[in-house]
This record gives C-alpha cells, sequence and structure tokens, in this order.
C-alpha cells in the first residue's frame, strides 16, 4: 500500500517536474540572451559567457519604451478595477436574483467571450477613428472591458454562488441595508474571487497584442507588447535581439509580481465555519 | 419587547403554491410560541414573513401594535437566529455579536459593554476573539444567540435553531435557550419540527400542517385534548395508536373488543349524515398490564388479550408492542404524519399497538399477554374530516362522556 503510494507519489513528480522545465525553459532561454553582450548572442550556451546589463540600460534609455510601459501599466490597471467591479454587481445579479431575461443575459455574455476577436478588429478601427477614441487609452480599455467582463462575470458568480445565503439574511436582521451586507459581508468573502477575477482579467489586458497593434498609431496609447515589435536598434545596422529580450523579462515581472502579491489573498476556506459544519 | 399579531396572514408563490393560508395569531408579549408542523408546512415562511424577508401576499402582520407589512427587516427591530446559525466567518466572535450594534452605530464603549454583557451570559467570554472556524458546533449556536440577544430586539426569531447540534447537546441547549427567554423576557417565536423541543419549551404551541393552522395552546392542552387527527398524531412520543372502529347497535367494535360509548357520543352519532366508521386514539401511557391494575381502576376501562411482539424496557417503565388483527386504521392525516416519519412504504402486516406499562410487568416477546386500558381517555376521530368526536366545549372526557 504504502509502496503503491511513493510509486505514484514519484510518478506524479516526475511528470510534474516535465512540465515545469517544457514551461519554463523558454523563459529562461530569453532572459541568459538578455544577459548576452551582442557578440556572444549566437554561440548557444546556455549560460552567459560575459554577463552584462547593456540590453536593460538600451531600453530604459529609450523613451519608446518606457512609455509603453506606462500606457500598458495605466491601461491594464484601470481595464481590470473597471471590469471586476462591474462583473462583480452583474456576477451577483446573476447568482442571486431570479430576473426576466438572466438565461439571455448569460447566454449573451457567453457569445462575447466565443466571438473571434480578429473579425472585430476592423469595425472596431472605424468606430473608434469616427468618435475620436483611435489611439487613445480609452480606445483600448473600452474594449479590454468588454472581452474581460464574460470571464470576470463568470469566475466571481461562481464565487458568490459558493457564499451562504443565510448570511445575507443574518446581515439583513441584524440592521444592514442591502448596500452594508454586499460591502461588509458578500464582499470580505468574495475576495479570494475578486483576487482570482483579477489576475485573469489583468493577464488578458497586459499580453494584448491584437487590438493594442490595431487600434493604437502613436507613443501615446502604445503598449509594451506592441512598442517590442516596433523595437529596432539605435541605428539600422545594430541587432536588437538583446534588447527586445530585455523588454521580453522586463514585462513579465509586473505579471510575476502581480500574481505572487494577489495569491496571499487567496486563502481557501476562507468561508468555512459560517455555517453547519 | 412587543407584540406579534397575525391577522389573516397568507403567503402565495409567483408559481401559484400556496404556502401559509390565513393564519391568525396573537402573540403576547414575552410570550414563548413554538410553530411545530412536518416539513412543508409552512412554518418556515411564516417566521420569514415575521422578520421581513419574506413578503406577505395578504393579510396584516403588526409588531408592538404597528403595522410593519411593508418595513424592510432592518426596521422591524427584530433579531433572527437560524438554523445554520450563519455566523460571519471573516469577523471574530467578538466583531459577529457587535456586527449590529455597529450597523445601529452605537460608540464604541457601548458596543464593548455590550458585547461582554452578552458574552458573560453565554459564557462565550475566553472565546471572544477566535474565529467561527475554530468553535465546536454548540459554541457556534451560542454566538449566534449572543449576536441576537446583544442589541435588545423587540422579539427573537429562531428557525430550527438546535437541530444541527447533537442530542446531547440539544437537550442541554433546549434548557440555555428556555432560561434565556425568561431571564429576558422578550417575545420569541421559535420554528421546529421536532414536537419534543415544541412540548418542553413553548408556553404555547401552534400546530401547523398544509399551511394552515391545526390548533393553538399550552403544550398539555394539546397533549390531552388534540382537536384532530393530525394534532393527536403529531405530538407525543411514541405517538399514539390509531385503530378503525365501527359503530354498531351503540357500540364500537374494535380490533380491542367492543367499547363502550356515552350518551352525547352516541346521539352525535345517531344522526343521518354521521359516520359508520371512525378511528378510535389511545396513546401509549393509558394501557396497562391487566395484572397490575387495581379493582377501582379496572372499572374506568376495558381489557384485551394480545400477543407480545417486542418489549423494550426503558428502566422506568417498559414499552410493549402488540400485535392486534384486523385492518390499520387509514387518513389522510394518518398517511401525512407516516410519510413525515419516513415510514410511508413501511406498512408491515395487520396493526401493532404501542404500549408503555409499568417496569413490574412480566411481559416476554412471544407470549399473549391480557392488557387493560382506560375508557376515560380514549379518543374518536370522524376519518372523513379528522376532527375529535369526543372534545366537548374544549374539554375531552373520553367515550363514556354522557
Amino acid at each position: 500500500m504504502a509502496d503503491t503510494t511513493t510509486r505514484a507519489k514519484l510518478r506524479w513528480g516526475l511528470l510534474d517536474v516535465a512540465v515545469v522545465v517544457f514551461a519554463l525553459t523558454p523563459v529562461l532561454w530569453i532572459m541568459s540572451l538578455s544577459f548576452k553582450t551582442p557578440g556572444t548572442l549566437t554561440d548557444g550556451k546556455f549560460v552567459p559567457r560575459e554577463w552584462t546589463l547593456d540590453n536593460y540600460r538600451t531600453i530604459f534609455a529609450t523613451d519608446q519604451f518606457v512609455r509603453a510601459l506606462v500606457n500598458s501599466i495605466g491601461i491594464a490597471l484601470i481595464a481590470t478595477v473597471i471590469a471586476v467591479v462591474l462583473g462583480a454587481m452583474a456576477a451577483y445579479a446573476i447568482s442571486r436574483l431570479d430576473f426576466p431575461g438572466k438565461r439571455m443575459l448569460i447566454g449573451v455574455s457567453l457569445l462575447i467571450a466565443m466571438f473571434p476577436q480578429v473579425s472585430l478588429v476592423s469595425p472596431l478601427f472605424e468606430i473608434e477613428r469616427q468618435l475620436g477614441l483611435f489611439d487613445t487609452w480609452p480606445g483600448l480599455i473600452l474594449p479590454y472591458i468588454t472581452f474581460a467582463l464574460p470571464l470576470a462575470i463568470y469566475t466571481l458568480s461562481a464565487f458568490f454562488k459558493q457564499i451562504p445565503w443565510d448570511l445575507e439574511k443574518a446581515a439583513k436582521m441584524d440592521g444592514a441595508t442591502q448596500g452594508q451586507a454586499f460591502r461588509r459581508v458578500i464582499a470580505p468573502l468574495a475576495a479570494p474571487g475578486l483576487f482570482t477575477t483579477a489576475i485573469l482579467v489583468f493577464i488578458f489586458c497586459w499580453n494584448d497584442f491584437l487590438f493594442a497593434i490595431s487600434l493604437t498609431s502613436t507613443e501615446r496609447s502604445r503598449t509594451v507588447p506592441v512598442a517590442l515589435s516596433f523595437f529596432t536598434g539605435e541605428s539600422q545596422f545594430e541587432d536588437p535581439t538583446g534588447a527586445i529580450c530585455a523588454a521580453a523579462v522586463v514585462i513579465t515581472v509586473p505579471i510575476i509580481l502581480f500574481v505572487l502579491f494577489f495569491q496571499r489573498r487567496i486563502v481557501s476556506g476562507l468561508t468555512s465555519g459560517a455555517v453547519k459544519g | 419587547m412587543a407584540d406579534i399579531v397575525l391577522d389573516k396572514v397568507s403567503k402565495k408563490f409567483p408559481d401559484g403554491t400556496t404556502a401559509v393560508r390565513d393564519v391568525d395569531l396573537e402573540i403576547a408579549d414575552g410570550e414563548f410560541v413554538i410553530l411545530v408542523g412536518p416539513s412543508g408546512c409552512g412554518k418556515s415562511t411564516t417566521l420569514n414573513m415575521i422578520a421581513g424577508l419574506e413578503d406577505i401576499s395578504s393579510g396584516e402582520l403588526r409588531i408592538g401594535g404597528q403595522r410593519v407589512n411593508d418595513k424592510a427587516p432592518r426596521d422591524r427591530d427584530i433579531a433572527m437566529v437560524f438554523q445554520s446559525y450563519a455566523l460571519y466567518p471573516n469577523m471574530t466572535v467578538r466583531e459577529n455579536m457587535a456586527f449590529p450594534l455597529r450597523l445601529a452605530k452605537l460608540d464604541r464603549e457601548t458596543i464593548t459593554q455590550k458585547v461582554e454583557e452578552a458574552a458573560k451570559v453565554l459564557e462565550l467570554t475566553p472565546l471572544l476573539d477566535r474565529r467561527p472556524a475554530n468553535l465546536s458546533g454548540g459554541q457556534r449556536q451560542r454566538v449566534a444567540m449572543g449576536r441576537a440577544i446583544v442589541r435588545q430586539p423587540k422579539a427573537f426569531l429562531m428557525d430550527e435553531p438546535l437541530s444541527n447540534l447533537d442530542a446531547k447537546l440539544r437537550v442541554q441547549m433546549r434548557t440555555v435557550v428556555s432560561r434565556l427567554q425568561k431571564q429576558l423576557g422578550t417575545t420569541t417565536v421559535y420554528v421546529t419540527h421536532d414536537q419534543t423541543e415544541a412540548m418542553t419549551l413553548g408556553d404555547r404551541v401552534v400546530i401547523m400542517r398544509g399551511g394552515a393552522v391545526q390548533q393553538v395552546g399550552p403544550p398539555q392542552e394539546l397533549y390531552d385534548q388534540p382537536s384532530n387527527l393530525f394534532v393527536a398524531g403529531f405530538i407525543g412520543s411514541p405517538s399514539m395508536n390509531f385503530l378503525p372502529a365501527t359503530v354498531e347497535d351503540g357500540r364500537l367494535r374494535t380490533a380491542l373488543g367492543d367499547v363502550p360509548i356515552g350518551d352525547r357520543i352516541r346521539r352525535e352519532l345517531e344522526g343521518v349524515d354521521a359516520a359508520r366508521e371512525l378511528i378510535l386514539g389511545i396513546r401509549p401511557e393509558h394501557f396497562e398490564d391487566a395484572e397490575l391494575v387495581d379493582e377501582e381502576t379496572r372499572r374506568r376501562g376495558m381489557e384485551f388479550e394480545a400477543p407480545v411482539d417486542i418489549v423494550e424496557s426503558m428502566g422506568s417503565d417498559k414499552y410493549v408492542y402488540l400485535t392486534v388483527e384486523g385492518e390499520r386504521a387509514s387518513a389522510a392525516e394518518l398517511e401525512e404524519l407516516a410519510a413525515d416519519a419516513g415510514a410511508a412504504d413501511f406498512a408491515g402486516a395487520g396493526s401493532n399497538l404501542v404500549t408503555r406499562l409499568s417496569a413490574e410487568s412480566a411481559a416476554t416477546e412471544g407470549e399473549s399477554r391480557r392488557v387493560w386500558f382506560n375508557l376515560e381517555k380514549i379518543h374518536l376521530f370522524d376519518p372523513s374530516n379528522g376532527r375529535n368526536l369526543t372534545l366537548h366545549e374544549g374539554r375531552s372526557a373520553g367515550a363514556l362522556a354522557n
């Protein structure tokens, strides 16, 4: 019995290691490239022979990259906050109330999530140009919210459904208004869900390339993934590979920080002890 | 503190089902009233309507003389204890109990003082800084009570507050609830499906069935003078025995022999449309081993002989199950009670009588035993409408009454 569990553990452990290695190798490779000098860039060694921070200096020296980083952070954060707040309200209504057209609402939001985004790029381009939203922050924030909302509503309503309804009734009996009951009892309990959703939405906005390249034209609102694609060296004879790798590493860092920061908030079993058990 | 009046209160759900039908109930200030009935009888819906968690479809609800139909729960000044306790898991015991006070915007010192007072009453003081997840079931239950008593509301509503506790703790908490209610003197409405809880706790008990009130009265009155078959079968454990009885030549023919009937009952049965088939009801404790009955008592009842099926010795007395010939009594009420007890499909052959005999009885399984029963304590029911025919001017006098 103990023998089989050890063997099973070993088997799973090996599988896990294989998956992690498969997923992390490209990331590590890029990191390695970003520390290499132009001369050793193509030597095929995993550990750089000569370490340099020149690549990082280069990207932060160009206004192009710094500006794109600011755009990316600003747009992704604003879109995330709005999508999570709206999504929380919609999800709360869906999980608690029975209103006419509820199934329809869920269906439509699912439809948006399934729609191929490529097919929407041209119409969006035209619409935004007419409305003067083209190449502005709101011009990216709005489509991000639209496509992030179905995701937010889905994850959040699953979390809200887990919260016993008795808690809300108890809050009302204790003298809370509907709003107070939501803010002081339901929302703190749904916090893990809110943070999970926030992470997912943020990653979606941060990584988007399609909308960002179609709906922007200048540094005013260009985000990092797009800026990266426009990366050239100081002169046209310079090879920007090292700089691109450095930039790729830099834009991965906020995501990792974001996840690490919120992961501590995702405490499982937060609702334990609310009701019988 | 206030009285609660329900005036023809009804609840109709959008899908057309009527959960509660024309309930009239006056609960006096400081009274402890129990709503009891099988599941689906509308007792919880009634409580939720008093709380304000369900709308009232028709009728009027008054708390302290004021119509509160359209008031939100928070404006009714009543506290509720839920079956699931519904403690806020993100708050400590102290914060849980302080929550209603903080919403009422009391100042910090008053809140601390009130929470500590309530904690003392419920012996929760050492637990104040724990979270609900780290409490046992009984402790959680006490915190839920503490949250209710802390703001001294006009009334307490309790929705099966003890049914999640194990049997021993439930008995213990029953006395806690009872003592607390007497100490605070707050009007309390308590919902339960457990008739023992109903009998032991309440000043008055309201028995509900299918959304309608069957009988309201002090526990002993419901026990001694049930107004119908349903109340008779619901109250009492083990429950009343029911046997079919046929009226013939001024006597009742039953599986236990011919039972004589008094003048008043006979007059009632002589009517043109009077029922010929009745149901005879006898409580287990109104039987006795014939050997142990003295001459004086013997005259007040009659005897029969039946084979003993099972003997359960409880120490203080013996539950003896007798097998009697013939059909078992049938009526809609009895089927509903059996379904609620989960025994609808468990019929067995013939009928079984549960009797509670003195511990000295020598009844043994397998033998045939002579058993006496008290004629003054028997009930007769009309199976078509369940009415108790032996009740006269609110008094029960058995079948012999003149």
